[in-house]
């Protein structure tokens, strides 16, 4: 017997034909940094929620402390001293730290004792550097401290192992600093953590091995030092993402969408030209400004101030309807209520914004059967898996409905495409196809807005690269040119 | 589909059931009392003439609230829409009596449709201009509609000496006819079946059944679609409007050949009832209207020949509902 905090054994959880888990081993030594890396759809979350007892393994064994875990609740792992941080935090607003970190605790107290609670808040707060005050609002608080309230609850539990997804995707980069801070705090004190990520630099940061997982199984687990980002890049894909892009195609057309001094809610000025055949990615934290571009440019939301020109033509105040008949397409992040309507069939929502245009029907009647018919080519040609045309989108996989949204946007052969965060939530083969599609429509000439968050995407699609931070564009620098550091440095607020 | 219709099914079945229970509890038999509702409402011509004399209204309104209600628009203004339609109705045939039956109920009719949809109108000016939400708007100019009825039947409109409010008896060329010898039935039945028949075509093969079909869904996804929600609104509401106040003119020209204080009473509420039990469906609220059409129609012979107080078919049709909104009310 080895002296690991947890040891994780020949797990195997299937679903249906999938192994998601295929005999993985995992241990984590007491006092250690564990990044978990794997692209999406790799295992990773199915093996937390085996850990936890949310899902009963097909096979393998679970030891935690010494001690056999299994047919174990979710509760009961976190009795015996697990903790889990999730990506998006399970706390109410309304209410302040204090009242957070006593709520569903039986050791606050039948009868709430908020004032020894807030002590022990504040003693806890001082030793791992969280700076937090018991007495805040959640609400009034920002993502990253909102993040350390969770790593507190799970202090002030006596967690030993915590385990973090992906906790650095909704923190600017100096809130990631002060994380990575507290959990080299976490491993003084004896406690192991398991980080979740697919960010590669961070795991070099701070952790002290990596296990690498790739399509449920353990890829490889090496130390920290002395390896390369992309010998961890090529282990987790199986390829060097790294690699250089195809070069360009074509160079630069006319400028097909001019934006200038846009302004209005959560947007601080933004000027860009973009011209056909060029891919602008757009990257930055979420919020900054992203929702409220993309929108404002698709015509879902008024500009306070400024001027938006469509291949020459101002489209500032113009309907949805005009600038799509002017050549706009848009793909919105929101696939749940914007770009999908879940409760219709796969063939209406091919027609959800050309229903007046043929095949789909005329000035005032639809023509269901023509509809049904390009639906079901259009279904062939992007791949789109569905029982037919008559299922509804509800019952489809994110991949199958963002390529619902992919393929009407692109049938109307736009000239400008806006698309915000169009891979989110998609596994890789479905990311591929996004990617791909959007690659193409750059190719015959359209000129693409491509917004999103992931800074590995934007590189390796934008021949421009943008960074939208606070409402403006902190830069813009060619591909060939860029630099990951200035990108970084733009993204938390430093301008050009 | 199917299985809402079967989930509907039930809930009614559930509420028949209930009601059998209470009857019991009374001291009836309850298959007695089913039995003279069934006889009242179906056992002879008249009888049947009369339940579709009842089901009209219900049915007129009801396609119109579906509609709206598809869309997300709760206009539960269908009460006050009838009352006005009524009063449009009369309004037009006492000012202006012509000889020829064609052109006084056609003109009567039309003053009806027009009148209920400048009502709902009305609400609809003051939801989107002022950003008032429109339940509270449709029901409120619901008791607006009905004072302004009274006042109508209080002054200019009103016969003198009747010992209640209510209009002289209109010319006879306005009155709808009964063409169905053997049922005494107004043809105001086949006006709904009509409607309900071109809404639920509207709904599913026109561009704006489907704008509206989409914002009942999402809002944002009518934005995206660029779709534009005053337009619907304005649509939706007009339309359910005139469909309201159609029926009110049919029930003052088919009924009771003047309008009464009240005439309408409860109408536009049972209306959304009916809307709801149809599954918001413009066709399947044709055998819902029937439904609640033919209960009314059998109450009074229930009472008479069982004793039961021809008031339970209203717990029956509140039982309905709320069955009704348990089995729609999934995710």
């Amino acid at each position: 017997m080895t002296d690991h905090l947890l040891e994780m054994r020949g797990i195997v959880r299937c679903f249906g034909a999938v192994r998601a888990n295929d005999g993985i081993d995992l241990t984590v030594p007491r006092g250690q940094i564990l990044g978990l890396l794997g692209e999406n759809g790799s295992g990773k979350s199915t093996l937390m929620k085996v850990l936890f007892g949310m899902l009963p393994p097909h096979s393998g064994s679970i030891t935690f402390k010494g001690r056999e875990l299994s047919g174990h609740r979710p509760a009961e792992a976190m009795a015996a001293g697990l903790a889990m941080i999730h990506q998006h935090f399970m706390l109410i607003e309304a209410m302040s730290v204090v009242d957070n970190v006593m709520l569903g605790w039986a050791e606050a107290g039948r009868v709430l004792r908020r004032k020894a609670m807030a002590a022990r808040i504040r003693e806890a707060s001082a030793r791992f550097g969280l700076d937090l005050d018991p007495d805040a609002m959640v609400a009034d608080l920002p993502l990253g401290r909102r993040q350390r309230i969770e790593i507190l609850k799970a202090i002030l539990r006596d967690a030993d192992l915590l385990i973090l997804d992906e906790p650095t995707s909704n923190l600017a980069p100096a809130e990631v600093a002060g994380l990575l801070g507290i959990l080299r705090r976490l491993r003084a004190e004896g406690k192991g953590i398991v980080f979740i990520t697919h960010k590669l630099p961070e795991v070099l940061d701070v952790c002290d091995e990596v296990a690498v997982l790739r399509a449920g199984k353990l890829a490889g687990r090496v130390p920290v030092a002395g390896v390369s980002r992309a010998a961890l890049a090529e282990m987790m894909v199986g390829r060097d993402p790294t690699a250089p892009h195809a070069p360009d195609a074509a160079a630069p057309g006319a400028v097909r969408l001019g934006v200038s001094g846009l302004r209005g809610a959560g947007l601080d000025g933004i000027d860009f030209d973009l011209r056909g055949g060029e891919i602008l990615g757009v990257a930055g934290v979420d919020g900054n400004g992203q929702l409220e571009l993309a929108d404002t440019l698709a015509g879902l939301r008024r500009p306070a101030a400024g001027r938006i020109a469509l291949n020459g033509t101002d489209i500032t105040g113009a309907s949805v309807a005009r600038r799509m008949a002017a050549g706009m397409a848009y793909i919105p992040a929101d696939r749940a209520r914007t770009s999908l309507v879940r409760a219709m069939p796969v063939a209406e929502n091919f027609a959800l914004r050309d229903s007046g245009r043929a095949p789909y029907g005329g000035t005032f009647w639809l023509h269901p059967k023509a509809r049904r018919a390009h639906a079901a080519q259009l279904m062939a040609q992007h791949d789109v898996r569905a029982a037919g045309p008559s299922a509804l989108v509800a019952r489809l996989s994110g991949g199958n409905q963002q390529k619902i949204v992919v393929a009407r946007e692109l049938d109307r052969a736009p000239t400008v495409l806006v698309a915000h965060q169009a891979t989110w939530g998609l596994d890789p083969g479905a990311t591929r196809f996004v990617l791909d599609r959007v690659m193409a429509l750059r190719n015959a000439g359209a000129a693409i807005l491509y917004i999103s968050s992931e800074l590995d995407e934007v590189m390796a699609i934008g021949d421009r690269i943008a960074v939208l931070s606070g409402g403006r564009i902190a830069g813009v620098v060619a591909r060939a040119q860029a630099d990951l550091r200035q990108i970084g440095l733009w993204m938390a607020g430093q301008a050009a | 589909m199917n299985t809402l219709a079967f989930r509907l099914f039930l809930a009614v079945l559930l509420a028949v059931l209930c009601a059998a229970a209470l009857i019991a509890l009374s001291g009836h038999n309850p298959l007695e009392a089913f039995a003279a509702i069934a006889s009242g409402a179906a056992g002879s011509p008249h009888a049947l003439g009369v339940s579709l004399n009842k089901t009209t209204p219900y049915l007129l309104a009801g396609s119109g609230v579906a509609l709206c209600f598809r869309a997300g628009i709760i206009n539960i203004g269908a009460e006050g829409q009838i009352a006005i339609g009524g009063l449009g109705a009369a309004t037009a045939a006492l000012v202006w009596p012509v000889e020829s039956p064609v052109v006084a109920i056609g003109v009567a009719l039309l003053a009806a449709a027009l009148a209920g949809a400048a009502w709902a109108g009305l609400a609809a000016a003051i939801h989107l201009g002022r950003h008032v939400h429109e339940v509270l708007v449709t029901l409120l100019l619901n008791f607006i509609a009905m004072l302004l009825v009274q006042q109508a039947l209080a002054g200019a409109l009103g016969a003198p000496g009747a010992g209640f409010l209510q209009s002289p008896l209109l010319p006879r060329a306005a009155w709808l006819a009964h063409p169905f010898a053997e049922l005494g039935a107004h043809p105001g039945i086949l006006v709904g079946v009509a409607a309900s028949g071109g809404l639920s075509l509207l709904l599913w093969r026109s561009r704006f059944g489907f704008a509206l079909r989409v914002a009942g869904a999402s809002r944002q996804a009518a934005a995206y679609a660029g779709l534009s929600l005053p337009a619907l609104t304005w649509g939706a509401m007009l339309l359910a409007g005139a469909l309201a106040g159609l029926a009110g003119g049919i029930e003052v020209l088919g009924i009771h050949r003047r309008l009464i204080e009240g005439f309408s009473l409860g109408f536009g509420f049972k209306a959304v009832a009916v809307a709801l039990l149809g599954a918001l469906e413009p066709l399947a609220v044709v055998p819902a209207a029937l439904f609640v059409g033919m209960l009314e129609a059998g109450s009074l012979s229930m009472q008479r020949q069982v004793g039961v107080p021809s008031s339970l078919v209203a717990v029956i049709e509140g039982l309905t509902m709320l069955f009704a909104l348990a089995a729609m009310a999934r995710r």
